[in-house]
């Protein structure tokens, strides 16, 4: 991911504005397979208990 | 080939600068859009065998499909959904822990858009408690023993099994204004209007998929509550509208869901954002519509934060926990940062607020507030660009902070105000030092050997600052509310000490009482003679000894108190705290 002032940021979500949920799994993107393990590890980094959100940030 | 968001750094820079971007907002909103639709997809891998669970998934995400490709605007509504976010976390975290999901509820939530649309279909549904929820709709009353229902939509009739029925155009939240169905009971719905410029949002009291903060929902509540909210909310507003435009605006747009919350006293005031749901905040019952236009503010601050950090990763994980000025507790990088920036809202709030207030005590509560957090967002950046846990974007970020910050900063303060503000700042951290700062043993037995001895503090330490959760207990939350309360609830405040029943200890009602060299005299005598460590001692000290002209002793208090309160424990004699703070400069 690279910051510049003329691109700006590469961000870690996929753009699927215009993919249909049903293509989502025949896109074999690993694009959106990277950003769902992502989120995944982010999940286990902040070691949220089932019952509760991460409140009182 | 799927592409990723991108961020334009105009964008970047409006979020990190308080202006008012529609362009930057409408794409953090994309995103969270793409995040939902992501994150069904995730599910959707899990969503397998022939449990009525994942079968009704599948089922909704056919309708879904559908409703992609027929209605584009409703596909979309159910993905803004802050609910959809809820539940999907929920289900997220069912995976990591190897717990069932609850597949099944998707099938309410596309239900609930296609009800919304008058979308022809028919999808099986779950019912839990009595209660069919249509997320972001409200809920329909069933019966039977079947914990599932099949909903039908000819595109003008809504059936619920055999028992319901009603045009699909009237299963819409509840606005206040009438027009009942029998067996449906919209979600009620916040609306507030004030010089042309309106604002709406649900007050979510039913999905339990919003009911995951750390204070419950509060539920079932009655229409007399839902009044006083609605109420509360309109006269927010018109404080947001005529004052904080700039505020106003966005919040319209980003806030979709209030959660109320019961808080464990009634005098408590509670409110959590999570990125688990874009576009919810919760609350406790805000106990004037001041308060409520600030927490809306500082709530937003974190919507948006959440969203941004979605994104774009401005924190890595691990490091140290640290000081954040507005918290009892050490917090990780990300928690600061996410308070930095709640911070620069309120600041900016109160900025405006100072000057829109007429009552006496209501000014001083808005310039206190001000003085309160406009230092502050100077020192905590710092103290988040020290951890070495920001990525390059979240030190850029970090810095343009610190900027905003800077442009805060302007604009005077009576001095009544300053001085309380200031107070209460030291108070704050002097109490976090001794509850938090663990210190090197050794290091204090050196040190406790050289006053002994008579001899120079030692120059060269080790560390003496590693932080702890809670190392020592320290019991002077009276005293520190009591300060608050100063501005806070400055009348309440005169009454308290005019009655003068407060159990405080003598010291500190010298202390209340503005009697700051007896009291010292008082601090002293306790600190030197008691049998016992005392910690709370210590803390008023070190605030009676800040209202006099400065002194040496002031900075062994604000850098070294709790390696101080440690030596003079150790020595246990009859040290004059004073003498060792001295020592200590």
């Amino acid at each position: 991911m690279a910051t510049s002032q003329e691109k700006g940021i590469d961000t870690v979500i996929p753009d699927l504005r215009d993919i249909p949920v049903d293509r989502l799994a025949v896109l074999g993107s690993s694009v959106l397979a990277n950003s769902i393990a992502l989120y995944r590890e982010r999940l286990k980094e902040n070691g949220i208990p089932l019952s509760s959100f991460q409140a009182r940030i | 080939m799927v592409a990723t968001h991108v961020l334009p750094a105009a964008a970047f820079a409006a979020l990190a600068g308080q202006a008012d971007d529609p362009n930057a907002i409408r794409i953090v909103h994309e995103a969270q859009l793409s995040k939902h639709l992501m994150l069904i997809h995730a599910i959707a891998e899990a969503a397998n065998g022939h449990d009525r669970g994942p079968v009704a998934f599948r089922a909704a995400r056919e309708l879904f499909a559908r409703l992609q490709a027929a209605d584009p605007e409703a596909a979309a509504w159910l993905l803004g959904l802050p609910q959809l976010g809820g539940w999907a976390h929920d289900c997220l975290i069912h995976f990591e822990q190897g717990s069932a999901a609850d597949f099944g509820h998707f099938a309410c939530a596309v239900a609930a858009a296609a009800v919304r649309a008058g979308f022809r279909f028919e999808l099986d549904v779950p019912m839990r408690d009595g209660r069919v929820r249509l997320p972001g709709l409200g809920y329909l009353t069933a019966s039977g023993s079947s914990p599932w229902i099949r909903l039908h939509c000819d595109g003008d009739r809504v059936t619920g099994g055999d028992h319901f029925e009603a045009d699909w155009r009237q299963l819409v939240p509840d606005d206040g204004s009438g027009g009942a169905v029998p067996l449906w009971s919209g979600t009620p719905m916040l609306r507030a209007v004030t010089d042309g410029f309106a604002c709406s949002a649900l007050l979510e009291t039913d999905d339990p998929y919003l009911d995951r903060y750390s204070l419950p929902m509060s539920k079932d509540l009655s229409p007399e509550e839902i009044q006083r909210w609605r109420d509360r909310f309109q006269r927010a507003w018109e404080v947001l509208v005529r004052h904080h435009r700039w505020a106003a605006e966005p919040i319209a747009a980003g806030i979709s869901v209030v959660v109320p919350l019961t808080p464990h006293s009634d005098t408590d005031l509670v409110s959590a954002t999570t990125p688990a749901a874009f576009g919810a905040i919760a609350t406790s019952w805000p106990p004037d519509p001041v308060t409520l236009a600030e927490t809306l503010v500082h709530e937003y601050q974190h919507v948006k934060l959440c969203g941004l950090m979605d994104m774009v990763p401005l924190v890595e994980s691990g490091g140290a926990r640290v000081y954040a000025p507005w918290r009892q507790d050490p917090r990780p990088a990300g928690g600061l940062l996410q308070g930095i920036y709640a911070h620069l809202g309120i600041v900016r709030f109160w900025a405006a607020q100072r000057h829109a207030e007429t009552d006496p005590d209501e000014i001083l509560r808005a310039h206190a507030h001000f003085a309160r957090w406009r230092p502050a967002i100077h020192l905590a950046v710092q103290t988040l660009l020290d951890t070495g846990c920001l990525t390059p974007d979240g030190m850029q970020f970090a810095e343009l902070l610190r900027n905003q910050g800077r442009e805060l900063a302007s604009g005077s303060v009576p001095a009544e105000a300053d001085s309380i503000a200031r107070e209460v700042a030291l108070d704050h951290w002097l109490t976090w030092q001794l509850r938090h700062v663990a210190t090197d043993p050794a290091t204090v037995a050196e040190l406790a050997d050289a006053y002994r001895n008579g001899g120079p503090r030692p120059g060269r330490l080790r560390s003496t600052t590693i932080i702890g959760e809670d190392v020592r207990k320290v019991g002077s939350a009276i005293r520190s509310r009591l300060l608050s309360m100063r501005y806070l609830a400055p009348a309440r405040f005169r009454e308290l000490r005019a009655d003068d029943i407060i159990p405080l200890s003598e010291p500190d009602r010298l202390l209340l009482a503005d009697r700051t060299d007896t009291a010292i005299e008082a601090y002293r005598d306790l600190i030197a003679c008691s049998p016992d460590p005392e910690p709370d001692a210590w803390i008023g000290l070190g605030l009676a000894l800040h209202r006099l002209a400065a002194s040496r002793c002031q900075p062994a208090f604000t850098t070294s108190l709790a390696l101080m309160f440690d030596v003079h424990t150790l020595m246990r004699q009859h040290i004059d705290p004073l003498d060792l703070a001295d020592w200590f400069a």
